[in-house]
């Protein structure tokens, strides 16, 4: 089809940018190819106004659809390409949208994730297309209290705003977050609010405020209203309601990381880590996975297929830790060496390499090297205890659920024997809480085992969780010397490549190179330079 | 998050302390290798008078491997597709390692005032672009109006 080889088909993916991929899962990922032109198969030429009737179809049949995807390899579903297309213009595109506000329903796991992901894959919208489902919502302080009667609706909308407000220009989005449209939000975050429709809209603050001018003033409005209402929020952070406990988490996240309020401690400062010895590793982590100030509850809500892995290292002998799920919605749980590599922004994680392996409770599926084998149980719940048994010795992997057990899996051990740490990937508006054996265990097996909790040390200042814009301000304040390499910064300049004499590298950058990175000419030695 | 390498670091302070006319590069607040981009479109070019907003990733092994970047404000632009991906070598095949974010964005800003329709990536504007080159400017200024401009 064209002459540019940017359109071959391993390539589709590659200038994708993170926040907007959609890489929620490997398999789902896979799923979503370019609509047109790169899949012309595929291509149908849509009427201008589509029948509203046949929209809220091919949402459902996507939902329903999506959960079954378990291969890379498998086509992505019609019904998805079909709304993709429909969605290439203005009409269709507010008709994409009007049917996910409309037929998504409050209980689907996999609900918020689908919205954002089709949204996220839809060709851009216009400025124009934007606005006008902006208007269409007409949304205020009134529509969030007449909304009260109708939950899945408004948080539906409260996922749509939150993706238009990752996905539209600066100076655009603060018109987006107007006057109304911040009541609308605030006025969910109340008691009276379902509390489905609290965490969205807490979401959407949270992507509204990417752009310093609209977290400005989010934070007015914040101060202005006396008490905060995020501050009521963050009390439900250990809810046995598993929805209100979501609120709490990301409110505490919000208020530790993004509205940041004078008259509160940071979370870091006030947390008790006395019994901690093992907890998520907050240096061996993907980008936008959330980790609490105690090191051992983590949640995603980026679109990305985020992972994590524990600071503790198990090498020999018999392990086991827990997760409470959270979320019912798809999490790959397990266990990895250091080779298992995060590929958040590609959907890859945790099972989906040869260095790990990893339960998903959702689709019921062990996954191994990105393959699955199908569980014969029920789809995990919120509440639900994932138990990861790990034994070195036989060697076997053995996950359980409430205690009941699923067949020990070995595929991982051909590659490792030693060397294997708890580790988890979540899709998009995911959570769940570790237990390392700092608490009793729900269901600790019947064979002797050691916990990371008892065996691991941390020094105090490893165990800091902090907020990341401090963690950068503190980086950004390093003194950079000006005799670096001029690849890493990192080393001094000691060589110059021959015969093209270009030097400014040190030699671990050079050892990379193919040729040279100033004149792209072949180089055959690489020499110390005398200063 | 891994500890930030040295070079993201160095890029971060010189983009801050001498901001590249027309183009403005903020790190995000929560990730410092992701940035929100801003780029004018260039005097005497179709996209004239508009703001358009990109993204900009560096991946785990930058600078081995190149930025990634898209943009996320609609464009008519033979080397710019529906999803905002960009056709531009240096991106690809032809990075080096000795360039830069400041580098690929000017690189990004010569691609507006050159559109290269021979290296397509939105093969219907392409199309247009070569054989009636004034139709697919009027589209381009029209594009430009209607999504990169505030008013």
């Amino acid at each position: 089809m064209g002459v540019c080889w940017c359109k071959q088909k391993h390539e589709e993916h590659d200038t994708y940018v993170p926040q907007q991929h959609h890489s929620n899962n490997h398999n789902i990922n896979a799923t979503i190819q370019p609509v047109s032109p790169v899949a012309p198969q595929y291509y149908i030429r849509v009427a201008k106004a589509p029948d509203p009737h046949l929209v809220d179809k091919l949402v459902l049949e996507t939902l329903g659809v999506i959960a079954t995807l378990v291969d890379n390899e498998q086509e992505p579903p019609a019904s998805m390409l079909l709304l993709h297309n429909i969605a290439d213009n203005e009409e269709g595109f507010i008709q994409v949208v009007n049917s996910m506000i409309k037929v998504v329903p409050l209980s689907d796991p996999l609900g918020p994730s689908i919205i954002t992901l089709l949204l996220d894959d839809c060709p851009l919208p216009s400025k124009e297309s934007v606005f006008k489902v902006v208007d269409m919502l007409n949304l205020s302080k009134e529509s969030a209290i007449l909304g009260r009667q109708n939950p899945s609706r408004e948080r539906n909308i409260c996922v749509v705003l939150g993706c238009i407000a990752e996905t539209l220009a600066g100076p655009r989005n603060l018109k987006i977050l107007s006057d109304p449209m911040l009541d609308y939000l605030l006025t969910n975050l109340g008691p009276e609010t379902d509390p489905n429709v609290v965490l969205f809209s807490l979401i959407a603050l949270e992507k509204f405020a990417q752009s310093s001018q609209n977290k400005s003033t989010i934070l007015k409005r914040l101060h202005q209203l006396d008490p905060c209402p995020i501050n009521a929020l963050e009390k439900w952070r250990y809810e046995t309601h598993y929805i209100k406990r979501q609120v709490g988490f990301c409110a505490q996240w919000v208020l530790d990381n993004l509205f940041v309020m004078n008259n509160r401690k940071y979370s870091y400062l006030t947390v008790n880590m006395e019994k901690i010895n093992a907890m998520l590793n907050t240096s061996d982590v993907s980008e936008y996975l959330k980790i609490s100030p105690d090191g051992l509850e983590a949640r995603c809500d980026a679109y990305s297929f985020e992972s994590v892995r524990c600071t503790a290292q198990a090498d020999s002998g018999v392990w086991y830790y827990e997760v409470c799920i959270i979320t019912p919605g798809v999490m790959q749980i397990g266990w990895a060496t250091k080779h298992s590599n995060f590929l958040n922004h590609e959907g890859y994680g945790i099972g989906d390499d040869k260095y790990s392996l990893a339960y998903d409770g959702c689709r019921k599926l062990i996954w191994y090297n990105a393959k699955s084998e199908p569980q014969d149980l029920p789809a995990w719940q919120s509440g639900d205890i994932l138990g990861c048994f790990l034994d070195l010795n036989t060697p076997q992997i053995i996950f359980s659920i409430n205690g009941m057990r699923l067949p020990p899996c070995t595929h991982v051990f051909t590659m490792a024997q030693s060397g294997f740490f708890a580790a988890a990937s979540f899709m998009s508006f995911q959570q769940c809480r570790f237990n390392f054996g700092a608490e009793p265990f729900k269901y600790p097996p019947p064979e002797n085992f050691s916990t990371f909790n008892e065996h691991g040390s941390l020094r105090a200042e490893d165990k800091v969780v902090m907020p990341r814009h401090i963690f950068l301000d503190q980086l950004r304040q390093q003194n950079i010397k000006e005799d670096s390499c001029t690849l890493c910064y990192d080393q001094k300049a000691s060589v110059r490549l021959l015969p093209c004499k270009h030097s400014g590298f040190c030699p671990s950058c050079a050892s990379q190179l193919l040729e040279c990175p100033m004149c792209r000419a072949p180089f055959e030695l690489v020499v110390e330079e005398n200063p | 998050m891994a500890a930030l390498p040295r070079r993201i670091i160095k890029e971060t302070q010189r983009l801050m302390q001498e901001p590249v006319p027309g183009i403005s590069a903020v790190p995000d607040d929560s990730n410092a290798r992701y940035f929100h981009v801003i780029v004018t479109g260039p005097e005497d070019s179709p996209f004239e008078g508009g703001l358009f907003k990109l993204e900009l990733f560096l991946p785990e092994d930058y600078p081995m491997s190149a930025p990634k970047v898209r943009f996320i404000t609609k464009i008519y632009h033979p080397n710019i597709d529906r999803l905002g991906r960009i056709c531009l070598d240096i991106l690809k095949d032809k990075w080096s390692p000795a360039l830069q974010i400041r580098t690929v964005l000017l690189s990004i800003q010569a691609l507006l005032s050159a559109p290269n329709p021979d290296d397509p990536l939105a093969n219907d504007v392409a199309e247009l672009w070569k054989v009636n080159e004034s139709e697919a400017i009027r589209n381009a200024k029209e594009w430009t109006r209607r999504y990169a401009m505030d008013n």
